[in-house]
């Protein structure tokens, strides 16, 4: 196994995403690489589709990469910058945004392949927090 | 680890099983949950934590979390595979020594 699959973060708010981001180095591994794209290009709430291609660019290490959107426009922009660059290595994944992000970062830091990291993302939905 | 560790061996030619049950010295919060999946991850053996009569992967964090095992109670480590005795023996670190 060589590189890791990469993770990036879309959230409508930027601190939402570097605080999730803070939580997923804690639980998962800092070594893992993640981008957050959060907010809009000049900081208000919304999604921005330049700062999800920057961040999805920034974390391909050849491994592929998990795209992880919260809701609405997030996973709206998300599509669009996938659509316009179509690759097979890089999946937006539909997963509860917290749990998702830190199943896929435990995941990809042993060194999981891509499917993997995204089914275990995928899967955070069907696990119980009670 | 912790006195309360007992092991037993029921060992075929090279797949074994192993067993270790620990009482937690803390909760199991997010931090060690993470800490248990990925070291479970790095062993080929079939590994088990058990928890008031649940009993989940702990390749899973999510999973592991949702044991909700709290300071005092046991959690059972179980592996069968070739690596089996060291996926019991580091999964239990962990969990003796959860802050």
């Amino acid at each position: 196994m060589s590189a890791s699959v990469g993770i990036v973060l879309v959230s409508h708010s930027a601190e939402l995403a570097s605080g999730l981001r803070l939580l997923v180095e804690q639980i998962g591994s800092d070594t893992v690489p993640l981008a957050t794209a959060g907010g809009t290009d000049d900081g208000r709430i919304g999604t921005s589709y330049d700062l999800v291609l920057a961040a999805v660019r920034s974390v391909d290490r050849g491994a592929g990469v998990v795209v992880l959107p919260d809701l609405g426009s997030s996973v709206l922009t998300a599509r669009t910058v996938l659509e316009d660059h179509p690759s097979p290595d890089v999946l937006i994944v539909d997963a509860p945004f917290v749990e998702g992000a830190v199943a896929a970062v435990v995941t990809a830091a042993s060194g999981a392949d891509l499917k993997t990291v995204a089914d275990a993302a995928k899967e955070a939905r069907n696990v119980r927090k009670l | 680890m912790s006195a309360s560790s007992d092991s037993t061996t029921t060992s075929a030619t090279t797949v074994s099983q192993h067993e270790t049950a620990v009482v937690l010295p803390a909760n199991l919060h997010a931090r060690p949950a993470g800490q248990l999946a990925r070291a479970a991850a790095s062993f080929t053996s079939a590994i088990q934590l058990e928890y008031a009569g649940r009993t989940i992967n702990p390749t899973g964090v999510l999973a592991v979390m949702g044991l909700g095992a709290t300071v005092g109670s046991t959690v059972t480590v179980r592996a069968e595979g070739h690596d089996a005795e060291q996926a019991v023996t580091a999964l239990a670190q962990i969990l003796a020594t959860a802050e």
